[in-house]
């Protein structure tokens, strides 16, 4: 059985964003809409201080809550482990946002999704041909790409990232290169302690 | 919604939409859904009492204030209301779909018991079960709502057991105060010993109510790092006035020493529905308010930098 998850590498990522621009332009994202982000810390005081930079994606969780709460059954599970949501029936209740510990949904709303990028009311063919997909007061999120998935290729955040600190594969797999990562330098998962048992990990 | 956004950007730790790590408020959930819960609980807890005590303008005004407040504000909250229906689809994982079951039978049965009242339309067979069933209804209304809260294990402030317990306590209470309320203003409820029994109840339900907030806040005070935020928000930032004043002084507080203290007339009697329910109202908003986020993650909490 195929259980899809992701592994950061906090040690190589550069904050430089390029996976969040990559799945902007893959998924069409209007403004302000966000399926991954990179988050920045600072630790330390003067003079010794250092930033990390923090990956954050949804973690298509084994035990999601967002799919146990959603009234409509537009949250559901593939058989690969991919968490996902069917626009066409999603109600737009906002339960599965927050029920997310991650924060990791988000509504799009309707000056989204006519102002456009450039914020004049006017689209792009880019924008007309890619906001289709979206339906004003409905909530979305990441899928891992699944149409990329499906035929047999990584999710533009991983393809695209200059230093490899993303690694998508099968869980389920223990030769795979996630688990071997997970097995080997301890992979740890954000909030454990909610039970989401997340698919998402973060290693040093 | 801009100003909340302003206020998460502002306060120290708190991230807003930013690309930081921090602590973020929950923003999906805000008033309309605050009025509607509210709606929802005074409602059922006015339907209840008046059932108990058999009193046909308490029963009809709290399936009004279900049936069209309710219903009003969740279509308003709601992203896309012509799928609405959907919400009852499933009923086996969601307190949501469950809810909408219990006010599809409490308002259905609820409006039944009614024209059987008024009419005697209802055969005698079916008297009984529309008033269970009715009742049932309006027991899963009442308290629904805190479960669905309750079982958001993002928001810690949330996630606790003592959400459909404040969830029912204010419901009742709310159901009693409103008999109380209606009563005074003339719709007289006709057993007077159980009018007594009402008001003697309504104080307790306040003292109740006052006890779970406290309990709420403890548990927030010594909860995880995202629940001690919002007791921060609660009791010392912008949240504490409508909290501390609105809610526990004006909600519990001066209902209760107006009850216990004043003479009994109509004056009396208002100014404690009136505060309660203002206090009541002003909860439902401000534990909304107060819903923050754990940080996602941050570095000392996963590599112990």
């Amino acid at each position: 059985m195929t259980s899809y998850g992701m592994v950061f590498d906090v040690k190589r990522c550069i904050g430089c964003n390029a996976c969040t621009v990559a799945c902007k332009q893959e998924n069409s994202l209007p403004d302000g809409v966000f399926f991954t982000r990179t988050l920045s810390a600072e630790t330390g005081e003067f003079p010794n201080v250092s930033r990390t930079y923090l990956p954050t994606i949804c973690n298509h969780c084994e035990d999601a809550p967002c799919e146990k709460v959603c009234p409509s059954g537009a949250t559901y599970t593939r058989d690969d482990g991919i968490v996902m949501v069917d626009g066409a029936l999603c109600i737009g209740c906002g339960s599965c946002a927050v029920a997310c510990p991650y924060d990791m949904r988000t509504q799009i709303d309707e000056t989204q999704l006519t102002n456009g990028l450039f914020g004049d009311g006017n689209l792009t063919p880019f924008e007309e041909q890619g906001y289709s997909r979206f339906e004003c007061g409905t909530f979305t999120k990441c899928d891992f790409c699944s149409e990329r998935v499906d035929a047999g290729k990584d999710p533009a955040c991983v393809a695209t990232c200059p230093t490899d600190a993303r690694v998508f594969g099968d869980l389920d797999n223990p030769d795979s290169k996630v688990s071997r990562l997970i097995r080997d330098r301890m992979g740890r998962q954000p909030l454990a302690e909610k039970n989401t048992r997340p698919k998402v990990f973060y290693i040093d | 919604m801009a100003n909340m956004s302003l206020k998460n950007t502002l306060r120290p730790g708190f991230v807003g939409r930013t690309f930081k790590s921090g602590y973020r408020f929950q923003r999906y959930w805000d008033t309309p859904m605050a009025t509607a819960f509210f709606c929802g609980e005074t409602g059922a807890g006015l339907f209840i009492v008046s059932m108990l005590v058999n009193f046909l303008p308490g029963i009809m005004l709290g399936l009004l204030i279900t049936g069209v407040g309710k219903t009003f504000f969740h279509l308003s909250h709601m992203g896309v209301p012509s799928r609405a229906w959907r919400a009852i689809l499933r009923p086996d994982r969601s307190w949501i779909s469950r809810g909408l079951w219990g006010i599809i039978f409490f308002v259905g049965f609820g409006v039944i018991h009614v024209f059987g009242q008024l009419f005697a339309i209802v055969p005698e067979a079916f008297v009984m079960p529309v008033y269970w069933l009715s009742m049932a209804g309006a027991m899963m209304v009442v308290v629904y709502q805190g479960f669905a809260m309750s079982h958001s294990t993002a928001i810690s402030l949330w996630s606790t057991g003592l959400m459909p317990v404040s969830s029912m306590l204010y419901g009742l209470l709310a159901g009693t105060t409103l008999v109380m309320a209606l009563n005074a203003f003339g719709f007289a409820v006709a057993d007077e010993n159980q009018l007594a029994l009402v008001g003697t109840v309504q104080i307790g339900l306040v003292v109740a109510v006052f006890l779970t907030i406290f309990s709420l806040l403890h548990g927030a005070k010594n909860g995880s790092k995202g629940a001690q935020q919002s007791y921060e928000l609660l009791t010392k930032d912008f949240l504490s006035r409508a909290f501390i004043y609105g809610v526990i002084g004006i909600g519990t507080i001066l209902p209760l020493l107006i009850l216990m203290f004043a003479p009994v007339n109509f004056i009396t009697t208002i100014a404690a529905a009136g505060s309660i329910m203002v206090g009541f109202c002003l909860f439902r908003v401000v534990i909304f308010k107060a819903g923050v986020m754990d940080p996602i993650l941050t570095p000392a909490d996963i590599f112990g930098r």
